[in-house]
């Protein structure tokens, strides 16, 4: 089944430059892909544009068969409550508890007043916690955000996107700062989301064998443009020469 | 040689020199001669200022001792003489009162103002116009405020809150809207990919972000409106010790009790300065160690 469909896709910032040109790809459900390029490339606007953080300029993104471009307030709210977003800096609120930084992914399903009180029912909190457990960081529950190392955030990150329920996680370079150890751990987990969970999940990545080793599906993006489209092992050494336009062994690749 | 030649001559393209031919680090903008030139007049108009001064009447070495004797009277010998210990305190506790009650009010309005001011959480077109007024507001002096209000409320306690409040609101909309902006956008941008709608944003995103920042703005203001409050009292009748202060000095001519205020307005501000920093440390620290 198809859960996303990207149609002819071109977004600019100003009308100068054309951040992305004519983005055609589907993602079925429960999918792993990866999307590489080189920075500039337009991967983290491309991820923007699928729940619309940033505005669409030329065609559609249909997500689970509703037009993302043409939502109004309420349903984008709506529509943002299926889609998980994890982020490279995990922007996670520094002074709060982890438990009460997981319990904003739920915000999209309050109504104003109970968001502002921080309402939340028995079974959401308890299923924070099976989230936090689940990802081996039930012990800091209550510690402050900003005690725990980049892995850990970044672990509270991703339990903030599964605790929304969300049928697709978006993760914009989940571990461009993370060393190669927490690295493994995160791309573990995100894998796990998939296979386990069944939530689909769409990456940006930076390091070519990471996407090789756990997508079932690479993008490859080059000034806008996808230049490459299909499984990772099909991924040939001057495909890669040609997305970041340079040879692969002058690459530093972890 | 013919290498070391072209480097010279190549460099020598960017190389500013001063008119003796040194190489002058400065970017030898217009700001140094402005600078310069600033310093020199005023130097120039501070001296000729002093052959200005009528000095009819001036005996200074008589000027320097009674000034002298003036302050070791206040400062070495307070007592009180018009009123009691216990009027002492209600005063000095009507001075608080107006410094309180002019920050609180202040700070409520100011915070929601502060959230239509903030760039990163308004529009622009109502962050703008908001920024203006208050701008505005914060150039007319509290005093004159003060006044201005009298004209409605009449020389008082009323007039001096309304106008303490006013210019609270203009300082502490300008100190809480900057906290606000320096709240990382990463937070802001994963709330809202959340779902959260704008409310939720608020108060689960940017107040525990900033929350420090703004009780430290809030207690400042407090001591500044205490400050205020004091020449309140005095120049707009508003009661408190800043009246009894007025009635000391110029009324009686008693400097002894003159003096004695002077302490325990001091006092009161070192108290409400340690409290203020205590409060903050136990209940709202920066970071936390275990």
């Amino acid at each position: 089944m198809t859960l996303l469909q990207v149609e002819g896709l071109g977004k600019s910032y100003e009308s100068e430059t054309q951040v992305l040109k004519n983005v055609n790809f589907e993602v079925k459900t429960g999918e792993f892909v990866s999307i590489i390029g080189p920075s500039g490339a337009g991967k983290s606007t491309l991820l923007r544009c699928i729940n619309r953080m940033v505005e669409i300029n030329e065609g559609r993104v249909l997500f689970n068969n509703l037009d993302v471009g043409t939502l109004k307030k309420k349903e984008l709210r709506k529509l943002r409550t299926d889609i998980g977003m994890v982020f490279q800096h995990y922007n996670l609120v520094p002074r709060l508890t982890v438990i009460e930084n997981v319990l904003h992914g739920r915000f999209g399903y309050k109504t104003t007043m109970q968001g502002i009180l921080g309402r939340f029912t028995e079974e959401e909190k308890e299923h924070a916690f099976f989230l936090l457990q689940k990802l081996g960081i039930e012990d800091h529950a209550y510690k402050r955000c900003d005690q725990l190392s980049g892995g850990q955030q970044q672990r509270v990150g991703i339990c903030r996107a599964l605790i929304q329920d969300p049928k697709l996680i978006l993760c914009d370079e989940p571990i461009a700062s993370l060393d190669p150890n927490s690295s493994k751990v995160i791309m573990d987990h995100l894998k796990s989301i998939t296979t386990e969970m069944g939530i689909t999940c769409l990456v940006n990545l930076h390091q070519v064998e990471v996407a090789q080793d756990y997508s079932d599906r690479i993008i490859g993006l080059k000034q806008g443009e996808i230049v490459f489209d299909g499984m990772g092992r099909l991924l040939r050494e001057e495909q890669i020469n040609h997305i970041y336009g340079t040879e692969l062994r002058e690459l530093i690749t972890v | 040689m013919e290498t070391t030649e072209t480097i010279k001559t190549i460099d020598t393209a960017y190389i500013k020199r001063t008119k003796n031919g040194r190489i002058n680090i400065r970017s030898g903008n217009k700001i140094d001669l402005v600078i310069k030139w600033t310093i020199f007049m005023l130097t120039v108009l501070s001296i000729m200022a002093f052959f200005f001064f009528d000095y009819t009447g001036l005996q200074l070495v008589r000027a320097i001792t009674e000034t002298a004797y003036n302050l070791r009277v206040m400062f070495l010998e307070p007592t009180l003489n018009h009123f009691s210990w216990g009027e002492a305190f209600h005063q000095i506790g009507i001075t608080v009162g107006l410094g309180v009650l002019a920050t609180i009010i202040g700070g409520i309005i100011a915070l929601f103002l502060s959230f239509m001011a903030a760039e990163n959480l308004s529009k622009p077109w109502i962050s703008k116009t908001v920024r203006v007024v208050v701008a505005f507001i914060r150039a007319v002096p509290t005093v004159l405020w003060v006044l201005i209000f009298a004209i409605a409320a009449g020389l008082g306690s009323e007039a001096a809150i309304l106008g303490m409040l006013f210019h609270s609101i203009a300082y502490l909309v300008k100190a809480f809207s900057e906290a606000f902006e320096e709240v990382d956008p990463g937070i802001l941008e994963a709330m809202r990919a959340t779902g959260s709608n704008w409310w939720h944003i608020v108060t689960h995103g940017v107040l525990p972000s900033t929350f420090t920042y703004l009780l430290s703005w809030t207690f400042l203001r407090f001591e500044i409106n205490f400050g205020v409050a004091v020449a309140m009292g005095a120049a707009a009748g508003a009661g408190g010790i800043g009246f009894e202060l007025f009635m000391a000095s110029g009324f009686y001519f008693d400097l002894r009790e003159v003096g004695f205020i002077t302490y325990a307005i001091l006092i009161i501000a070192i108290v409400l300065e340690v409290i203020s920093t205590r409060l903050k440390d136990r209940f709202f620290p920066s970071s936390v160690s275990n």
